[in-house]
């Protein structure tokens, strides 16, 4: 399913015989001999529909990487990410046919192979995929695509789509089917001024919100109202049982424990590696700098809002992926300069794609399936599964091949360590999302 | 508490007027309850009023509708539109929040505000957006109008509302490409409720709503863009308008039951699902009072249900409510700009709801950071020491006004009135000991709210 050879050399600047001499190729290339045909493996420039069929040949598995201070990085891309313009099938003649203000020209995309390539706002990506960081798992949908976006994010937050109003989401029945929580450090972390996204809704694990670390500071007027003698009296029973009461209750006495513990935490280093200026940069630094100071969390979910392009999408979406693609690399960089790289998988989604044909105001409307990313040094990289059909539609939209849920197992089983079909309703076969 | 079923529950006892009772009494319980819900949160001297005048009377002032109410409303109500000319002047859409919850704070009819905050969430639209101070307060002077009046005025003034189109990317609708985009909102969010309706009913319905567009910042309709062809719209077929579609959704069952449902959650309960046949014994009144939002309050407020332990306790207050209603019980005002920054840190800024469905509410807005903000908040309020609040309560002298001098009564005088009665004697007696405390007098008690703040009791309404 991986084309790491053919790809890279597409990639590359440097020219490709350079580049196989180097020790960190030769033994890329010799893992990646292992799995893929060694047609591809060879790195020849080969047409793509040999790739397609060294794709299709090739079945991977999904590696198990589980360890118990793993740590997940959701990135939610909110608004529906237009995943034709995201992961281009530029060799596709329909493709400039249904886009024809909004195609990104051949010369401009980042190529992948000889079918699809980047929008060129994802230059970083393209680095990514030759460090073998990324896995793009292509047309990941589900049955009976829902078009509004909250049902859409709530199918994809619960995991559930049968469940029209879902109470938990999938990262929280995780976080439930975990043992009893031994760490002090809140299990997951939401960065985000919004509300706890449905996703990170567990029945008994509370989940913080932070806009900022110093939304972590517990203040008092001081004097015989200590920190602790506030735990105290925030914990004797109440007069009436009441449910909701012992919930807050609950919450209450996590946010005094987590407050003492990020206040530990921050006082430690900053890391060397510079970040761009943008909003989803300056949460994936806050996330580096507490995974590098020891937090015990195994679950940060970060929002990249504005996906919802009916309008004039050109600058908007360029803007937009430029800000993913240039903040998750620089974390990753983060990452590796703490020594942090291997703990730590980042995975993005959107609630769904667009409409394969763009609209009269040079935007795009509700679609279906969509490109899911994966990034970081425990992924198996490169493009998984095939660009979906741009002729074989349903009612004008992509058709699906690889069920989220599916990706989602990959992560539950081969990152956190979980029993997917515990979680998920039904047993989904992971996505080989995750080296071996 | 005992766990009753909601589907044990006798729609018909639930919605007959509460008659206090000694198993369920008139009490300080109950009024503050009511003013938490109704009004925010009552001052001392309303909670008093109310305890004696009994539920009616008490109600009947909550509605605004005692004589000495209507020329005070009327005169605040005139001096806030003076306000906004000047907020106008400004320009800048991002002092919006600040005149709104000032208002909350301050108005003499509290439960208008309220349900206009609920609309609010209900149509949300936010002006991150919209970016234009003169048409997010056109949509909110609209909702404010028929908060308590018809629903259809209202969902037919969101159609035509500048903002609501802007926000909905349904500025323009030509007949050549029909935007779902208001179709599938008025259905899903504003009307109807998933699973009400199908795909082909938005698709047909948006033809419907062709040329109805925001030219110069203004509605305006554009007959040679509006489709005049036949639409079936949940089975009925005609050349139908926008006014037409919003005619068919109100016929629809649904629709009033979606709606009862919505109140159900802001005034009753958000722990429980009620039964159906609670919702439609409530729906239908609504749609035989031609969707009456007024009668429909008012019958929440004054039922048995309402003043009973299945919504007694049984909601979160949202940052919202919870700033505004400590600001109005103990009657203080604080820097309106500096706490709409901190409501918007929370989750909750008002003209920027954080998409079309709004605010979630209930558990959704607990969690340990949230907890956090809610107690950095109310210490930074009541004890003036946070440089953002630079005025705070004497809360020393307010409880002297009300007689309360020993701080045994002073801890007895908070916890009645933030929280309807006492708290557990162990913890009462801990607050005693705070208020007892040897230093400097407005923090004794500042201590004492902030303790309020990190109980359950405090978070719930």
């Amino acid at each position: 399913m991986l084309l790491d050879a053919t790809r890279s050399h597409k990639l590359s600047v440097k020219p490709r015989g350079a580049d196989m001499t180097t020790p960190f190729s030769r033994r890329r290339f010799l893992q990646t001999s292992v799995g893929t045909s060694s047609l591809v493996a060879l790195g020849l420039d080969v047409p793509g529909f040999l790739a397609r069929t060294a794709q299709a040949a090739s079945l991977r598995r999904n590696g198990n990487r589980s360890k118990p201070d793993n740590v997940l990085v959701v990135i939610q891309l909110s608004g529906g990410n237009d995943g034709l313009n995201t992961v281009i099938p530029y060799a596709d003649p329909l493709y400039a046919k249904n886009r024809i203000l909004l195609r990104i020209p051949e010369q401009q995309i980042i190529k992948i192979d000889d079918h699809i390539g980047f929008h060129p706002s994802l230059s970083s990506f393209g680095e990514l995929l030759e460090q073998d960081q990324l896995a793009v798992v292509q047309g990941v949908g589900y049955p009976n695509p829902d078009r509004s976006h909250f049902r859409s994010m709530d199918i994809w937050h619960s995991a559930a789509p049968k469940d029209l109003s879902p109470r938990t989401g999938w990262l929280g029945r995780a976080l439930d089917s975990k043992a009893a929580k031994t760490t002090r450090d809140a299990a997951a972390l939401h960065l985000g001024a919004n509300e706890l996204p449905l996703a990170l809704v567990a029945r008994e694990t509370a989940v913080p919100s932070i806009d900022s670390l110093d939304a972590f500071r517990l203040r008092t007027s001081g004097g015989a109202l200590t920190t602790d003698t506030l735990r105290e009296l925030s914990q004797l029973p109440t007069q009436r049982e009441s449910a909701l009461a012992q919930f807050i209750q609950r919450s209450t006495l996590s946010a005094i424990d987590s407050s003492q513990r990020v206040q530990e935490s921050l006082s430690e280093k900053s890391g060397p590696t510079t970040y761009p200026g943008y909003g989803l940069a300056r949460k994936l630094q806050l996330v580096a700098q507490l995974i590098d100071a020891g937090m015990e969390t195994g679950i940060y979910y970060v929002e990249l809002a504005g996906f919802d392009t009916h309008s004039s999408q050109v600058d908007t979406h360029a803007a937009l992926l430029r800000e993913l693609g240039d903040s998750t690399t620089a974390f990753l960089k983060d990452l590796q300069a703490r020594g942090q790289q291997d703990r730590v998988l980042v995975m993005s989604f959107s609630e769904f794609g667009r409409r394969v044909r763009e609209n009269s105001s040079a935007g795009t409307d509700h679609g279906t399936a969509a490109p899911m990313f994966l990034a970081g040094a425990p992924v198996q990289s490169g493009a998984i599964g095939a660009h979906p059909s741009l002729i074989d539609l349903q009612a004008g939209d992509l058709k699906f091949h690889t069920d989220f849920r599916s990706v989602y197992a990959g992560v539950l089983d081969g990152w956190l360590g979980c029993d997917s079909s515990s979680i998920l309703d039904g047993k989904f076969q992971p996505t080989p999302v995750l080296r071996v | 508490m005992a766990v009753t079923l909601m589907s044990r529950i006798d729609p018909n006892w639930a919605w007959e007027p509460y008659r206090p009772k000694r198993e369920s009494p008139w009490n300080l319980q109950r009024v503050a309850h009511l003013y938490r819900r109704a009004a925010f949160g009552g001052r001392w001297q309303e909670i008093e009023t109310a305890l004696k005048a009994g539920p009616e009377k008490t109600l009947a002032r909550l509605l605004n509708r005692e004589p000495d109410q209507a020329e005070a409303t009327s005169a605040f109500y005139a001096d806030s539109e003076t306000q906004v000319t000047a907020l106008l002047a400004t320009g800048n859409v991002e002092n919006l929040p600040a005149w709104w919850l000032n208002l909350m704070a301050r108005t003499p009819h509290p439960l208008l505000e309220r349900v206009a905050l609920v609309w609010h969430g209900h149509f949300a639209t936010s002006a991150a957006k919209v970016e234009d101070a003169e048409l997010m307060l056109a949509q909110n002077a609209l909702i404010r109008r028929q908060a308590l009046a018809e629903f259809q005025p209202l969902v037919l003034g969101m159609a035509r509302d500048p903002a609501m189109l802007l926000w909905l990317d349904s500025a323009t609708n030509k007949k050549a490409h029909p935007n779902e985009n208001f179709a599938r909102e008025v259905m899903e969010l504003f009307c109807l409720g998933l699973g009400n309706y199908t795909e082909n009913d938005i698709k047909e319905s948006a033809r419907a709503f062709t040329g109805w567009e925001v030219r110069h910042r203004e509605f305006q309709f554009n007959s040679y863009q509006h489709d005049e062809g036949s639409k079936t719209v949940l089975g009925q077929t005609g050349n139908w308008n926008g006014e037409d579609i919003i005619r068919i959704l109100l016929e629809q069952p649904a629709a009033a039951q979606f709606l009862v449902g919505k109140f159900y959650r802001a005034f009753i309960s958000e722990t429980d699902d009620p039964s159906p046949e609670l919702i439609e014994a409530l729906a239908a009144g609504y749609r035989k009072h031609n969707y009456n939002t007024g009668w429909l309050v008012e019958r929440i407020l004054s039922s048995n249900l309402f003043f009973s332990e299945h919504a007694l306790g049984q909601r979160v207050k949202s940052p919202v409510e919870m700033a505004i209603g400590v600001m109005r019980g103990l009657n203080f005002s604080v820097n309106a700009f500096a706490l709409a920054d901190d409501l918007r840190a929370q989750g909750q800024a008002v003209f920027y709801p954080p998409n079309v469905k709004g605010w979630d509410g209930g558990r959704e807005w607990i969690n340990s950071a949230a907890l956090l903000s809610r107690m950095n908040l109310i210490w930074a309020m009541v004890s003036g020491v946070d440089n953002r609040f630079k005025s705070p309560p004497d809360l020393a002298e307010i409880a002297a006004e009300n007689g309360f001098t020993t701080p045994a009564e002073q801890v007895i005088w908070l916890t009645n009135l933030l929280l309807g009665g006492p708290l557990p004697a162990d913890v009462q007696l801990r607050l005693t000991a705070l208020a007892a405390e040897n230093d400097n007098g407005s923090q004794r008690l500042a201590r004492v709210v902030q303790a309020i703040a990190a109980r359950p009791e405090f978070h719930v309404a």
